[in-house]
């Protein structure tokens, strides 16, 4: 781990703006009167000037997945004999910096890659493309609420995973880790080795922050007992309004439909608690209810996906917890299923 | 006051008058509210009422609307219930309304902290209607008046609004709706967005775009205000559950507030009137229709 001052890694991001450009934290709160100052809402946002930069927050209410799989992206195609032809200029390929995601936010990623990486059985061009272009730069949280619960997810507030380096705000510096080669050709050359004495400081750090989080999932828990119990997901699912919060903010979701307008292919994100998700052109909804379609999304994160991929498809950023309308709480559902 | 509301509540289940009653519990973080549905009397005791009980319950009746349901009311949620009753999308009869008198709940960040400064929505600071206009069964407080607070002027960001310039106007909503993410979270949580299938949701034929382009966030905002126009209540839950902090309050207020000039019509306030939509009066400002 590297030492270095903040001033002179602030310098070094002001360089990144302009090239080879970067990515962060902006809070974009519009503000019509004064009374509504203290409104925050923060999100990843291609960065202009320096000031916007944040580096005091929470998290951010979008997750990073917007720039790798784009809330909607249109396709212009042509018919030709053989089939369609898709023209996929949208992605140039250009190198970005991301910075300030969170731990959590950047183990989504390793878990968005088992779907659309070049490896991966349903490749998505366009993810690896901006994958491999992209250098992810994380920022160790450090003031988790009670909607967190990453450390029963596999991971802690300074994980590494998914990151190319991580930033941990240490005193009046930053402490840098680099973890893969694209990490250490940004930042390698930077700071001064921290030396024994701040890696221990900074493991003691990590610790205390882990003891903030107070929510537990278990997520060891075979849901198949409870699939199914009627009463169960009746109860856990009688005030949702199947609305696309919890999908659509969750970093690790990524369910898309295709529709045609007017010679454009219009792919966008969709989410399985839409009441019209899994309609079926005969009329058939196989998952008319909510009690099906909530279900249906435990199932997919703490079941479907841990059978074909290994991992629960759930980073604990409590994003769907935080921000459900009506606080459904997902961990409490998997823990008493 | 939350005895009396578990002794109802349980009295009602006990002897079979409906088959549900919709209120409050507290959640498992032990700090915020959440919807709770009833069948047994013996769980009335989970029933909570206090400023964390944000929610406008009356949204669920639509599922039950073949049911015999209690609802939990507050004096601004009542108003969807006479709404409903007008529209004919429930029977007065299959519905039981337990009025809360209410000074006001938290925000949405005030419900979550229990913060001081957020003792009040900005829906609550303009409300006056702190007992409901139509209960069965009415939970008095008593200490009500020493709660209320003083009424704010309700149309004083609107008029804020309205004095700014087209342009400034125009790039304010132009940045408030592109962030717009289209989770159709505003529409799920409207008690009066009730369509069986959503003008945003037809495919055939396909009336919006699918993508997130300004235009489509605008088509998609502005046909859900029309529709709303005189016919919301102002419960301000689209705003309260946007994730992405759209002042969504902002457009259903003007609307209000051009209906309230216009046709001197307020909604939800009397069962027995028709909704303004589906009458005529001679002294309509508008020619054609004479």
């Amino acid at each position: 781990m590297k030492i270095i001052n903040k001033s002179e890694f602030l310098g070094l991001m002001e360089k990144w703006i302009s090239s080879p450009g970067l990515i962060a934290p902006v809070n974009v709160a519009q503000t019509f009167r004064s009374a509504d100052k203290e409104k925050n809402l923060i999100v990843f946002k291609k960065i202009e000037t320096k000031d916007e930069v944040l580096a005091d927050y929470l998290n951010t209410v979008k997750p990073v997945k917007d720039f790798f799989l784009p809330p909607s992206t249109v396709f212009d195609y042509e018919r030709k004999d053989e089939g369609y032809n898709f023209n996929l200029s949208e992605v140039d390929g250009k190198e970005t910096i991301i910075f300030g995601l969170r731990p959590c936010d950047a183990k989504s990623i390793t878990l968005l890659d088992k779907v659309f990486s070049e490896d991966s059985e349903y490749k998505d061009s366009n993810y690896a493309k901006k994958r491999e272009k992209t250098v992810l730069v994380g920022l160790a949280c450090t003031s988790p609420d009670i909607a967190c619960f990453c450390t029963s997810m596999g991971i802690s507030p300074f994980s590494i995973a998914g990151l190319d380096a991580l930033i941990i705000n240490f005193k009046d510096s930053y402490v840098i880790n680099t973890v893969t080669d694209k990490g250490k050709n940004l930042l390698g050359s930077l700071g001064k080795e921290a030396g024994r004495e701040i890696d221990e400081e900074i493991k003691t750090l990590e610790e205390s922050v882990k003891l903030k989080i107070k929510k537990t999932c278990n997520t060891s828990k075979n849901l198949e007992s409870s699939f199914e119990s009627e009463e169960y997901w009746t109860k856990v699912s009688n005030s949702c309004l199947s609305c696309g919060v919890c999908t659509f903010l969750c970093p690790s979701c990524y369910c898309f439909d295709l529709s045609d307008e007017s010679a454009k292919r219009i792919r966008c994100w969709n989410g399985c608690v839409f009441l019209r998700f899994a309609l079926m052109s005969s009329g058939e909804n196989p998952r008319a209810t909510k009690k099906l379609r909530y279900r249906h999304r435990v199932f997919h994160k703490f079941k479907y996906f841990r059978e074909k991929f290994g991992e629960n498809l759930c980073v604990g950023c409590g994003r769907c917890i935080r921000h459900c309308p009506v606080k459904i709480d997902i961990a409490e559902v998997v823990n008493n299923a | 006051m939350i005895k009396k509301l578990q002794e109802e509540v349980k009295k009602l289940l006990a002897e079979k008058k409906v088959n549900m009653v919709i209120g409050y519990a507290r959640a498992g973080d032990a700090i915020n509210a959440i919807p709770y549905f009833i069948a047994n009397p013996e769980e009335c005791g989970a029933l909570i009422w206090d400023k964390t009980c944000i929610y406008n319950l009356t949204n669920y009746l639509i599922d039950m609307r073949n049911k015999k349901v209690g609802i939990i009311v507050k004096g601004c949620d009542v108003r969807s219930v006479v709404c409903l009753i007008q529209e004919n999308q429930i029977k007065k009869e299959n519905v039981i309304v337990i009025g809360l008198q209410c000074a006001g709940v938290f925000d949405k960040k005030g419900a979550e902290l229990g913060a001081v400064g957020r003792e009040r929505a900005a829906k609550c600071k303009s409300c006056n209607v702190h007992t409901p206009p139509l209960f069965d069964i009415l939970i008095e407080d008593k200490e009500m008046n020493q709660k209320v607070l003083q009424q704010e002027d309700s149309y004083k960001e609107i008029r804020e609004i309205e004095n700014k310039s087209p342009e400034e106007r125009f790039d304010y909503w132009k940045k408030e709706l592109s962030k717009c993410i289209k989770c159709y979270a505003c529409r799920q949580v409207c008690p009066l967005c009730y369509c069986p299938v959503c003008v945003a949701d037809q495919t055939m034929p396909q009336w919006f775009s699918r993508s997130l382009s300004l235009e489509g966030n605008f088509a998609w905002n502005t046909v859900r205000a029309f529709h709303l126009a005189g016919r919301c209540i102002d419960c301000g839950e689209c705003e309260r559950v946007c994730p992405m902090g759209i002042p969504l309050r902002k457009i259903n207020k003007k609307l209000e507030k051009e209906v309230k000039e216009l046709f001197g019509h307020e909604s939800g306030v009397d069962a027995e009137k028709k909704p303004l939509f589906s009458t005529f009066s001679k002294d309509d400002p508008e020619e054609f229709i004479k």
